[in-house]
C-alpha cells in the first residue's frame, strides 16, 4: 500500500496544472474572507435588537447619580450598580468620576463584541447628553466661557486586553482558511485520483494488483489526504501572509493599537498543533466526501461537476453562515467539517465548550460509522472504481444509484 | 498440456436505464493451456473486454467459474492477480511517471523480490528497447512507446498468464509487428496468453487457438485449421462472417 500511495502521490505532485489550480482557487475566496469579517461584525449587530446587556456602573460622586435616570431609558440595558465587579463577555463596565467639576467616563468593553459596540453607541448619546447638561449648569453657576468645556472625551478600554480583537478575528480566520485551503486541494486531488484514473484507465491496472480493493481505496484516501495537507499548508501560509499584510489595516482600524502586537500571541505551538489536527480531520472528511462524489464520474470534467455542489456547500457554509454569526449548537456539532472548524475557533478563543466538543466527537464517530457502513461498500463497487456504464452523466448516476439502493437496508 | 485457464458457463449482465438488462457475457466456456496464445475475436461490444475483465478479477461474474493458474477468481482473487499480467485496451500508464518508474513500481506492487527489481527493470528496458525514453514522462510518449511500456509493466513480475485486451489497437504496422513478436516470444517462454482483438489478420497470425465471440456468446473455438474445416472457408474474415451468420440463422429458426 505504501508503494501505491507513493506512486499516486508522485503522479499528483507532478501535475503542474493541478498544482496551479490548487494554489489559485483559494485566491477567489480572498474577497469573501474580507466580506466574512464584516459579516462577523454586522450580522451579530443584527441580533442586538433582541439582545440584552448588563451594564455594571460605579458613580464615584453622588452629584452624578442622575445619570442612572438617563441610562435606564436605553432599551434592553440592565443596570446594576457595583463598585467592584469587572466587565466581561456579557457585561460592560462604566466608571463615572469627577474631573474639573464635570463627569469623566471610563468604559470597559469587549471591542470585538458587536453587542457591546451597539450598546456602547446608545449609551454614548446618553453620556454626552448628561455631560452637556452638567457643563451648562457649571458654566451658568461659575460664569465660565462655554468654549473652555468643548473638549469631551470618553476613555474606553478592552475588557480582555488590547489585542483581544486581533485574537478574535484570527480565531475566525484560521478555521476558515484551513477549510478553504484543504477543500480546494482535496477536491482537485479527488477528481484526479478517481475520475481521472477512470478516464486514463489506470484504475484498472491498480485493480489487477495483488491487493484488496479496500487497500486501494485507503491508498487513494491517504494520497488525497497527504496532497491536501501539503497543498493546504502552502495555501495557508500564503493566506496568513495575506492577512498580515492586507488585514492589518482593517484590524488596526477596529482595535486600539496594532503596535506591540506579536504574531506569536496567535501562532503559538498549541494553536499550530490544534490547527494541524483540525486540518488532518478536515482533509479526511472532505476526501471521503469528494472521492465518493467523483466516483460517480468516469471523466475529469464530470468529476468536477459532481463535486462542485459539495465544494460550494462545505466552503460557503462555514464562511458565510455559521462561523461568523452563530454560537456553538448541536446542529453545527452534527455537521462534518464545519464542526471541526468551529471547535478550532473555540479553542483559539480559549473558550473550551466541552459540551460542544463532546457533541462534535460523538457526531464525528457517527459519521465515520456511516461512511464505513454505507459509503465504503459503495466505493469498492466495480462500477465506481472503474467508471463503467452508460454514456451520459445522468445515466451513470441513475445506474450507480440503482446499484447503491440495492445495498441499502 | 497443462491447463492454466478454465472458464465454465460464465455470465455477466449489465443494467442500462434505457435498454434494461443487457447480457454482456452469455454462458461462455473455454480453456487455455501453458505456452498457448488464445485469441478472442469479435466486433466491438461483443463481450471480449468484459470476459477479460472478469478473468482479471476486475469484475465479478453473475454466475460461472473461472480458474487461473489453479486459483478460483471468486475464492482467491489476490492469488489470481499475482499470477496474471493484465493490459487493458488503453495503455493505462500514469501520465507523469516515466517508463522506468512505472515498471519499477509495478514490480514492487506485485511483490517481486526486492533485491532483483533493479536487474529485472533494466532487463525489460533493454529487451523492449525502451532505454531511449525510459526517463521521459509517459504523457510525452507516442502511442507505440506507451503500448510497449505497458507490455513491460504487464510482465514485470513474470506472471504465468497474460491477459491482453487489444494490445495493438490503433498502432502502426511497425509497432504492431514488434508487439506480435514480443507476444510470440512470451508464448515460447511458456506463458499462457489470452489475447482479444477485432483484427482478423492479427488473430490469424499470432493465435494458436481462436474463440469467435459475438453478442456475449462464444460461437466457435479451435485452431485456425479446425475453424476452416468447420466452416469450409479459408480466410479468417469469411470464417467469422459464416460463424456469426449461422448463429443468427439458428436464432431465427
Amino acid at each position: 500500500m505504501k508503494t501505491l500511495v507513493i506512486l499516486y502521490l508522485k503522479d499528483l505532485l507532478r501535475n503542474k496544472m493541478l498544482g496551479l489550480m490548487v494554489l489559485l482557487i483559494p485566491i477567489i475566496f480572498y474577497p469573501l474572507i474580507y466580506w466574512g469579517i464584516n459579516q462577523f461584525l454586522m450580522v451579530k449587530a443584527g441580533f442586538s435588537d433582541s439582545r440584552e446587556l448588563t451594564l455594571l456602573y460605579t458613580i464615584e460622586n453622588d452629584e452624578f447619580l442622575q445619570l442612572e435616570d438617563s441610562l435606564i431609558s436605553v432599551k434592553n440595558l440592565i443596570l446594576e450598580r457595583s463598585d467592584n465587579a469587572a466587565g466581561g463577555k456579557d457585561r460592560m463596565k462604566l466608571i463615572v468620576s469627577k474631573t474639573d467639576g464635570l463627569p469623566f467616563y471610563s468604559v470597559i468593553l469587549d471591542s470585538s463584541n458587536s453587542n457591546h459596540k451597539e450598546f456602547y453607541a446608545r449609551i454614548e448619546n446618553k453620556l454626552i447628553g448628561f455631560y452637556e447638561t452638567k457643563k451648562k449648569e457649571l458654566v451658568e453657576s461659575k460664569g465660565f466661557e462655554p468654549e473652555y468645556f468643548d473638549v469631551f472625551q470618553i476613555e474606553t478600554r478592552n475588557s480582555e486586553g488590547e489585542h483581544e480583537i486581533i485574537r478574535k478575528m484570527l480565531s475566525l480566520l484560521i478555521p476558515l482558511l484551513s477549510v478553504i485551503s484543504i477543500i480546494s486541494a482535496a477536491a482537485a486531488a479527488s477528481v484526479e485520483i478517481t475520475s481521472g484514473q477512470s478516464e486514463d484507465r489506470t484504475a484498472e491496472t491498480s485493480l489487477t494488483l495483488p491487493l484488496k480493493r479496500e487497500s486501494i481505496i485507503i491508498s487513494k484516501l491517504l494520497t488525497v489526504n497527504i496532497y491536501a495537507l501539503l497543498a493546504g499548508t502552502v495555501n495557508f501560509v500564503f493566506l496568513v501572509v495575506f492577512i498580515i499584510t492586507i488585514f492589518s489595516s482593517l484590524i488596526t482600524g477596529v482595535s486600539e493599537d496594532m503596535t506591540g502586537f506579536s504574531w506569536s500571541e496567535i501562532f503559538s505551538l498549541k494553536i499550530i498543533m490544534i490547527a494541524l489536527v483540525s486540518l488532518l480531520l478536515t482533509s479526511f472528511f472532505v476526501s471521503v466526501i469528494f472521492i465518493t462524489a467523483s466516483g460517480f464520474a468516469s471523466k475529469r470534467k464530470e468529476g468536477g461537476v459532481m463535486i462542485s455542489p459539495f465544494t460550494a456547500f462545505l466552503t460557503y457554509l462555514p464562511l458565510v453562515l455559521v462561523i461568523p454569526a452563530i454560537d456553538p449548537n448541536i446542529f453545527i456539532a452534527a455537521t462534518p467539517v464545519l464542526n471541526i472548524s468551529f471547535s478550532l475557533k473555540l479553542l483559539i478563543e480559549n473558550n473550551t465548550d466541552w459540551i460542544f466538543m463532546t457533541e462534535t466527537a460523538f457526531f464525528s464517530i457517527i459519521w465515520l460509522v456511516i461512511i464505513y457502513k454505507l459509503f465504503f461498500p459503495f466505493l469498492i463497487e466495480e462500477e465506481v472504481l472503474l467508471g463503467y456504464s452508460g454514456s451520459s452523466l445522468t445515466k451513470k448516476i441513475k445506474t450507480k444509484w440503482s446499484r447503491w439502493k440495492k445495498r441499502l437496508p | 498440456m497443462e491447463e492454466t485457464i478454465t472458464i465454465k458457463e460464465l455470465n455477466k449482465e449489465f443494467y442500462d436505464p434505457q435498454r434494461g438488462t443487457v447480457k454482456a457475457v452469455n454462458n461462455i466456456s473455454f480453456s487455455a493451456f501453458k505456452g498457448e496464445v488464445f485469441g478472442l475475436l469479435g466486433p466491438n461490444g461483443a463481450g471480449k473486454t468484459t470476459t477479460l475483465r472478469m478473468m482479471a478479477t476486475l469484475m465479478q461474474p453473475d454466475s460461472g467459474y473461472i480458474s487461473i493458474a489453479g486459483f478460483s477468481t471468486s475464492e482467491k482473487p489476490e492469488d489470481v492477480r499475482r499470477s496474471i499480467g493484465y493490459m487493458s485496451s488503453n495503455t493505462a500508464l500514469y501520465p507523469r511517471l516515466s517508463p522506468r518508474e512505472i515498471i519499477r513500481y509495478f514490480a514492487e506492487l506485485n511483490d517481486y523480490p526486492e533485491s532483483e527489481i533493479t536487474l529485472r527493470v533494466e532487463q525489460l528496458i533493454s529487451y523492449f528497447g525502451i532505454g531511449e525514453y525510459a526517463d521521459t514522462y509517459s504523457e510525452k510518449l507516442s502511442t507505440g512507446m506507451k503500448q510497449i511500456t505497458s507490455i513491460a509493466r504487464t510482465i514485470v513480475h513474470d506472471p504465468a498468464v497474460l491477459i491482453l485486451d487489444e494490445p495493438s489497437s490503433g498502432l502502426d504496422v511497425i509497432v504492431s509487428q514488434k508487439i506480435h513478436n514480443y507476444i510470440k516470444d512470451l508464448r515460447d517462454q511458456g506463458k499462457t496468453i489470452i489475447f482479444s482483438s477485432h483484427n482478423m489478420g492479427e488473430v490469424e497470425k499470432i493465435c494458436d487457438r481462436i474463440g469467435i465471440i459475438n453478442n456475449g456468446k462464444l460461437l466457435a473455438a479451435g485452431t485456425i485449421e479446425n475453424l476452416r474445416e468447420q466452416t469450409g472457408e479459408y480466410y479468417m474474415e469469411n470464417i467469422f462472417i459464416k460463424v456469426v451468420n449461422e448463429f443468427e440463422k439458428k436464432i431465427v429458426q
